[in-house]
């Protein structure tokens, strides 16, 4: 409880913008989805033939899973806060769509013959008689999309889009920190108990005081919307500078955007914690973001979809350089020295128990090993499939997980292995063991700069900038720099700074 | 004046729900339209303000062909009172009223001063029900409402639509009571739709009995019963009827044999043993002679029934009474014509009395 409330000091200041973020992404979409599926739910109440088709049509994006829905938009609207919304709205129009038609079908139709027995016109009818009778059906539909979408919003930082699930998402990445998960899990979960109030008292003002606490409800919301744009004029941006969720790439980028703006009159912007390699990658193509730091390793096995041809190092790049210029028009700058590559960690007791130095040493006990895998290392042909083929290894039980969660459950024994990265800052905590890749199946993994040809076209100078740390950080320093990150709480940019100073790179 | 020319109403599935109808009523008059159930009454009325469009033929209202009037317009002229009593349960009274006069743009001064002068009307004070909303008010007063929505903006024809079937005995004969004096007040065109032959026999000027979308016989109350052109008529109207209920002018004497002028009265030219009433030259009751004295008793109201004549008759220890209608006598009513009366409505068989 006490670490809660320090984590909660230290972090006040970004909780408080998070839930800013969250309370905008959430109300812009829970209003886009009231806008579009009220008028929606009272026109298909004049025609019914069409009302049970789109229902279901919105019955079914609803039961895309959130996650499926963000990567899809990507290759349409990239990154950040737009196509987060998109799917927001996708998710939201279902109950209020239904309410709306169902709370209209529902009212009485003595009510309807009589309105329209007095002379009633359409619209009169409708904004006299029947909006305000189904009202607290169509209220509580708008009560339970923003349920969903407050809940579902938490997603969205996968993409770049902000809010409280950063915080969940960091917590993750910390090997499952809990503190910063309820950090960011409670507000959220506050957050939609709130405005479930704020509605419930909209839905029982409206009854008395008709359209007005609607219109002004609205009216508190755009304020809300449109405030922040208001309040502070964003600067031009030249080039947004992407990287995967994790330490590593978070630090990268802001040595990227240190040495830029130290040298150049550009702007940069960095998008942190972008999720999965798959998400960063459409985002680059699309054009979201300009730059971000992709291993050797990942070019070829995951983008460009080969089998590396060496393990030399530098072979290794070369291949995936030319591979990415001609398959996606891409430049990939020279590499840095550290070499982050999967291997397969156990504990020190489980090691020396069990006389394991090699990966091939797994082979005589594979079936009482339960594994604990990420799902891409599981899935890839130089993860766990490349392990089976390879060196005909087959765990007793493979449980698959979050990157973040591994080192909890080794710790916690529920797993005697796991994948890991060779510069992880928990094989230092841990004090976990790599088994040596006696039969060569990973191929080197180092980082460097990747971007589509035309942003280094347009700005050739990037290339020498982002070459200055060209063979620079080893294994042991990239190591030290995420434990201060992950461990001693300090920033990204510190660290990155701190680095580049020592390193001579700036002043 | 309300006039339906070969009208027919052909619903897609092939039902006939009203066939040929010729039917004309008559400006200020209460026609109640009575008939087993299907038997075309409520579309009859339906189609009176458009809510069902009549397959073939014509109706107009004042000369004119329904369909030229604007949709809306023709609504807001013709009061319409639902079986379902159907007030806006989000509306106050006052909102409820309100509706049409302010569709049809009066002034807000006026409209509030309208309400007002309804609700006394009706005998709910405003200053209390105003501003309450209809789950609030009894079923009684609800329909009372019901009915002030009708006529709030002061519409030529009213429309109503078994208005009174959804309430308790008691609130409805008191509704209805409440109806005919209003009538008399304000004097509208009004279409009465009821499957309660009592009622229509009661309210109706004129009563509009139908059977399989036609009408069998449209007549005046007592005509109705003395002259049914059919024994469907006739069987109708005595299914339920207790000669008790009937109406006293069904069963007054008309000959005017009890009956002197003022001008006779002064001259003494009748038989002084008799009991007279006593009529001026507009048809006025002015009083009664009985035993050389001339007294004045309570006015029976045509279609006040019989059982409530005799506590009248007994309270006054007299056995004539004048029958009015407009404040015209139209009839006596006595002793002898009610045992008349009821002995023809009564047979016995085997010991047990038929009604």
């Amino acid at each position: 409880m006490n670490h809660f409330l320090d984590v909660f000091q230290s972090r006040q200041t970004m909780l408080w913008e998070k839930v800013w973020e969250h309370l905008q992404i959430s109300i812009i979409s829970l209003l886009i989805a009231v806008v579009v599926a009220v008028p929606l739910g009272i026109a298909l109440t004049r025609s019914k033939r069409l009302a049970e088709p789109i229902i279901g049509i919105t019955a079914v994006l609803q039961t895309i899973p959130s996650l499926a829905v963000l990567a899809f938009l990507i290759p349409f609207l990239g990154i950040g806060r737009q196509p987060a919304i998109v799917a927001l709205i996708a998710y939201g129009l279902l109950p209020i769509l239904r309410n709306t038609y169902t709370g209209i079908k529902e009212v009485d139709p003595a009510l309807k013959e009589a309105a329209t027995g007095m002379g009633m016109n359409t619209f009169r009818r409708l904004s006299k008689v029947e909006l305000p009778l189904a009202m607290p059906v169509i209220m509580a539909g708008i009560r339970t999309s923003m349920v969903l979408i407050v809940g579902t919003t938490t997603i969205a930082a996968l993409i770049g889009a902000g809010g409280l699930g950063e915080l969940i998402l960091l917590g993750i990445d910390r090997g499952g920190e809990i503190n910063l998960i309820l950090l960011g899990a409670i507000p959220a979960a506050l957050l939609a108990v709130i405005l479930d109030f704020i509605l419930r008292i909209v839905e029982r003002a409206s009854v008395k005081a008709g359209f007005r606490s609607l219109a002004a409800v609205l009216l508190a919301a755009i304020l809300i919307i449109v405030g922040p744009f208001l309040a502070n004029t964003q600067q031009q941006t030249d080039l947004v500078i992407g990287g995967k969720l994790n330490a590593e790439p978070s630090i990268l980028i802001n040595m990227y955007k240190i040495l830029i703006e130290e040298e150049t009159d550009l702007n940069v912007e960095l998008e942190e914690g972008l999720g999965k390699t798959a998400f960063v990658f459409s985002a680059l193509q699309e054009g979201s973001i300009d730059i971000y730091p992709e291993f050797t390793g990942t070019a070829i096995v995951t983008h460009l979809e080969e089998q590396a041809e060496s393990n030399d190092a530098r072979e290794v790049y070369e291949q995936a350089k030319e591979g990415m210029l001609e398959r996606y028009d891409m430049a990939f700058l020279e590499p840095m020295a550290y070499n982050n590559t999967y291997t397969l960690a156990t504990t020190r007791e489980f090691a020396e128990g069990n006389d394991l130095q090699t990966i091939s040493d797994l082979k005589s006990i594979d079936d009482e090993i339960t594994a604990g895998f990420t799902l891409e290392f599981n899935d890839r042909e130089d993860g766990y499939q490349g392990i089976r083929e390879l060196y005909g290894i087959e765990f007793g039980e493979v449980r698959t997980m979050e990157p973040g969660i591994r080192q909890g459950a080794i710790e916690d024994g529920q797993v005697d292995l796991i994948d890991a990265y060779s510069t992880d800052s928990y094989m230092v905590e841990l004090d976990l063991i790599a088994l040596e890749d006696d039969k060569n199946l990973f191929p080197p993994y180092q980082g460097a700069p990747l971007m589509r040809q035309e942003t280094l076209d347009r700005y050739p100078e990037l290339e020498d900038i982002l070459n200055q740390l060209a063979g620079k950080i080893t294994d042991e320093q990239m190591r030290e720099m995420n434990y201060q990150v992950d461990y001693e709480e300090k920033s990204y940019e510190e660290v990155a700074r701190n680095y580049l100073q020592d390193e001579g790179l700036i002043d | 004046m309300i006039q339906f020319d070969n009208v027919s109403k052909i619903y897609p599935d092939g039902t006939t729900a009203v066939e040929k109808l010729n039917l004309t009523v008559e400006e200020g008059e209460l026609l109640t339209l009575i008939g087993p159930s299907g038997c075309g009454k409520t579309t009859t009325m339906k189609m009176i303000n458009r809510l069902i469009e009549p397959s073939t033929g014509t109706i107009s209202i004042h000369n004119k062909n329904i369909s030229d009037y604007n949709i809306h317009e023709l609504r807001w002229n013709i009061g319409y009172v639902l079986q379902e009593i159907a007030l806006f349960p989000h509306l106050t009274i006052e909102e409820n009223i309100m509706i049409v006069p302010e569709m049809k743009k009066w002034g807000k001064q006026e409209i509030r001063h309208r309400v007002d002068e309804l609700m006394e009307m009706v005998g709910l004070d405003p200053d209390n029900f105003k501003k309450r909303r209809p789950h609030e008010l009894s079923g009684g007063q609800q329909q009372r409402v019901g009915v002030l929505r009708a006529l709030a903006a002061d519409p030529d024809i009213l429309l109503m639509d078994e208005p009174f079937s959804a309430l308790d005995p008691i609130t409805r004969e008191q509704l209805q009571s409440d109806i005919r004096s209003l009538q008399k007040e304000i004097k509208k065109t009004i279409v009465f739709v009821t499957h309660d032959i009592d009622e229509a026999m009661a309210l109706g000027d004129r009563v509009c009995l139908m059977k399989n979308g036609e009408i069998v016989q449209v007549d005046k109350p007592q005509k109705l019963i003395l002259e049914p052109r059919t024994d469907f008529v006739r069987n109708f109207i005595g299914e339920k009827k207790s000669p008790w209920q009937t109406a006293v002018d069904v069963i007054m004497d008309q000959s005017k044999t009890r009956m002197i002028s003022r001008l006779q009265y002064e001259r003494k030219n009748f038989n002084p043993n008799g009991v007279y009433i006593i009529v001026d030259e507009e048809n006025q009751y002015i009083g009664t002679y009985k035993d050389g004295q001339k007294m004045e008793h309570p006015e029976l109201p045509n279609d006040m029934q019989l059982v409530q004549t005799t506590e009248i008759f007994l309270r006054n220890e007299i056995d004539i009474l004048p029958v009015v209608q407009d404040n015209r006598v139209i009839g006596t009513l006595s002793y002898g014509d009610i045992v008349h009366y009821l002995d023809s409505k009564t047979k016995v068989e085997n010991g047990v009395i038929h009604q």
